[in-house]
């Protein structure tokens, strides 16, 4: 058996290139039959997403198989082999299994941790099983990297921090207050970030929410959409201290909150806390209302910072990514070299005229004439072959089959062939 | 034989203690699992433990230091347990694992050869003057770790420079309330042990025992204790501040425990 992955991505490759490689999905079931029609391609699978084109497959023992599949890009996308040879890598075998399992689990993608990826990988899997390309081992490759993939996503923080501005806001409020839910929010000043951000907020079971501006009928416009409450924009401060989190991002060119309104509300809040975000320049809140306990004041630099450290957060999660990465590519290893098929048909076979030969001795053939033992010896035998013929038949064309792997480890627990 | 179980139940809270300190170094859930698994059944043993050396005395085992800071190992393992069901605070173990631990290998080494109980110790209020105080310590405890854990988390969101903490810390509200209720299960405790103690004394020795230097460290305790409990219901002192106060507790807390080696009436010995 020999697995081979060759393709380019993100880091190899510039998004011209990428998009001339790129297979339109439409496209890919006739490129994986012509794939396969090339002698000593066994199976294939074809992954091509904006941030990398791969194409995964088995090939028999002996075959080159990165100038096959170069061509074959080559060839299926119309585009001279000179053009992206430089560009591709190749990984067979171990390194195969272990960066179909990275990419899956998204340790490979531009921003690790994002949670397309896998999506988009099943998709090609189910492409490339309705297209009847998937043999066992692809298919059992690919099952495997579905399990990695949720493994790493449960047992690593590599998904779990916000890695934009406006989640990274929804984050923070959540790590000041638990749970968003019941929680008020006020927008103050309508724009295009904090919107979003207050979008969030209420998807993440914040409840009522105020609204002021400016004009005061984009505030009731705003209001309406949300059904919340349009505040006129000279009274906001009277409304403030009934908003846990308050977004504010206006062209004011002073701070509308400053430090004594700031007293004021937690004494009016019984020290409830509050987060304001800041996201207006120059800002709005005054940064010494931070100093005051039980009130946090986030800028718009500040949440920059926070995802800096977020995303290095997820790459310290990520070496931990790493490690089950490679556990699970030794058990899968494992797993193929427990299921290969030439042991498993010598393992029957032995199995079966091992039983005949109990048989034959248990029997006690002495008695009969050389002539009429010959006759029982070769009738026991060929009763077996004839009784192994259709099930080795049928073996033979496991590996073609997607499910080949399971079936195969079903006739090993059947017979109960040593592993 | 009760030490013996005392010894397994040790056994299991070590590999609690060694989770604090792993996690420290680098974190892994699996690992945390196995932690609260073990630590699940030290509680189970450290129970049974209990048990037997109640049977053994004849009563409910806190009448020595021993004993006493085996119970109060017992119900910190507990108090962590009801915070863990109620707030899956996973990194309140980090903190509140090297304690137990720390506790029970102290109940276990300390474990004296078996003294004559002191007629005194005898004395039906005894051994619920001492449960009900450590029920309020164990409390007080909690509070103390979501005190510090409030803190730290604090320090992180006011900084706006995430670091570890940030990540692995619950948030604010979660410990904020979870001090408040550690407060609030213990200060009823805590009343009820100081008062029984002083009825019972009072009986016993008439009005000496209150120049017991432990005895004016437990009321300038009980005060506190009330102090944290009027200042978050009345004042509506919470967040940092009432972190740092809960701190502050702590410590007079822990003055008055030490007391028990200076104090005439609490060192387990008698009269």
């Amino acid at each position: 058996m020999q697995l081979s992955l060759v393709g380019l991505n993100h880091t190899t490759a510039p998004v011209e290139l990428r998009e001339r490689l790129h297979f339109p999905e439409k496209d890919i079931p006739a490129a994986l039959h012509s794939l396969c029609e090339r002698p000593g391609v066994d199976e294939a699978l074809i992954f091509s997403t904006c941030n990398r084109v791969e194409v995964l497959a088995r090939l028999e023992d002996g075959i080159e198989a990165l100038p096959l599949l170069a061509e074959f890009l080559a060839v299926a996308r119309r585009v001279g082999r000179g053009a992206f040879e430089s560009s591709l890598y190749h990984h067979s075998q171990r390194e195969a299994i272990r960066h179909v399992f990275r990419v899956a689990a998204s340790l490979d993608s531009m921003m690790v941790g994002e949670a397309q990826v896998l999506g988009q990988v099943k998709a090609a899997y189910a492409t490339a099983r309705a297209v009847g390309t998937l043999g066992s081992v692809l298919d059992e490759v690919l099952t495997h990297a579905f399990a990695v993939a949720k493994k790493v996503r449960t047992e690593t923080g590599i998904a779990t921090t916000a890695v934009s501005v406006s989640y990274a806001a929804v984050e923070l409020a959540r790590k000041i207050f638990g749970s968003l839910e019941g929680k008020n929010v006020f927008v103050i000043g309508a724009g295009k970030m904090s919107e979003l951000a207050a979008r969030h907020l209420l998807a993440s079971g914040a409840q009522a929410i105020f609204v002021s501006n400016r004009t005061y009928a984009r505030a009731q416009e705003l209001a309406a959409a949300w059904s919340g409450r349009a505040i006129q924009f000279d009274e906001l401060l009277n409304y403030v201290s009934q908003a846990d989190i308050i977004i504010s991002s206006t062209g004011c060119p002073h701070y509308i909150i400053k430090k004594e309104h700031g007293v004021r509300f937690l004494a009016e809040r019984k020290n409830r806390p509050m987060f304001f975000i800041d996201i207006a320049v120059p800002r709005d809140i005054d940064p010494e209302l931070n100093t005051l306990d039980n009130i946090f004041v986030y800028n718009i630099d500040d949440l920059e910072q926070v995802v800096a450290a977020n995303v290095r957060e997820r790459q310290r999660e990520a070496v931990r990514a790493e490690e089950i990465v490679e556990r699970e590519v030794d058990r899968l290893l494992g797993r193929l070299k427990r299921l290969e098929l030439a042991p498993t048909i010598v393992g029957l076979q032995e199995k079966l005229h091992g039983l005949r030969q109990q048989e034959l001795e248990r029997w006690r053939l002495d008695d009969l004439t050389p002539a009429q033992r010959a006759a029982v010896e070769g009738m026991t035998r060929s009763l077996v072959n004839k009784i192994l013929h259709l099930p080795l038949t049928q073996l033979k064309r496991l590996p073609q089959e997607p499910d080949g792997l399971k079936l195969i480890e079903f006739i090993r627990k059947t017979f109960q062939l040593k592993d | 034989m009760s030490r013996l179980w005392l010894w397994v139940a040790l056994g299991f809270y070590s590999l609690g203690l060694v989770h604090a300190l792993l996690t420290v170094v680098r974190r892994r859930p699996a690992w945390f699992r196995l932690a609260l698994v073990a630590i699940g059944l030290g509680f189970l043993f450290h129970f049974v433990s209990l048990v037997e050396q109640g049977l053994a005395v004849g009563h409910f085992p806190v009448t020595n230091i021993a004993e006493a800071t085996s119970l109060f190992a017992f119900l910190i393992t507990l108090g962590f347990l009801v915070a863990y069901w109620r707030y899956e605070m996973t990194s309140l173990s980090v903190f509140a694992f090297p304690i137990v631990f720390v506790m029970t290998l102290a109940a276990v080494l300390s474990q004296p050869a078996a003294l004559p109980v002191a007629p005194l110790l005898e004395q039906s209020w005894v051994p619920l003057h001492v449960s009900f105080a450590l029920v309020g310590y164990a409390a007080l405890i909690l509070a103390f770790l979501a005190g510090v854990m409030y803190l730290i988390q604090e320090r992180e969101l006011k900084r706006h420079q995430p670091h570890a903490f940030y990540y692995r810390l619950p948030p604010l509200e979660t410990i904020d309330g979870l001090g408040s209720r550690a407060l609030a299960v213990g200060f009823p405790f805590i009343t009820l042990g100081i008062s029984i103690g002083a009825v019972g004394a009072a009986s016993s020795w008439g009005s000496d025992w209150i120049r017991d230097p432990k005895v004016a460290l437990s009321f300038v305790l009980w005060l506190i204790y009330l102090l944290l409990i009027l200042s978050r219901v009345g004042a509506g002192w919470r967040g940092r501040r009432a972190a740092v106060f809960t701190i502050v507790g702590m410590v007079m807390a822990l003055a008055s425990w030490g007391a028990n080696y200076l104090s005439a009436h609490h060192a387990f010995l008698g009269h």
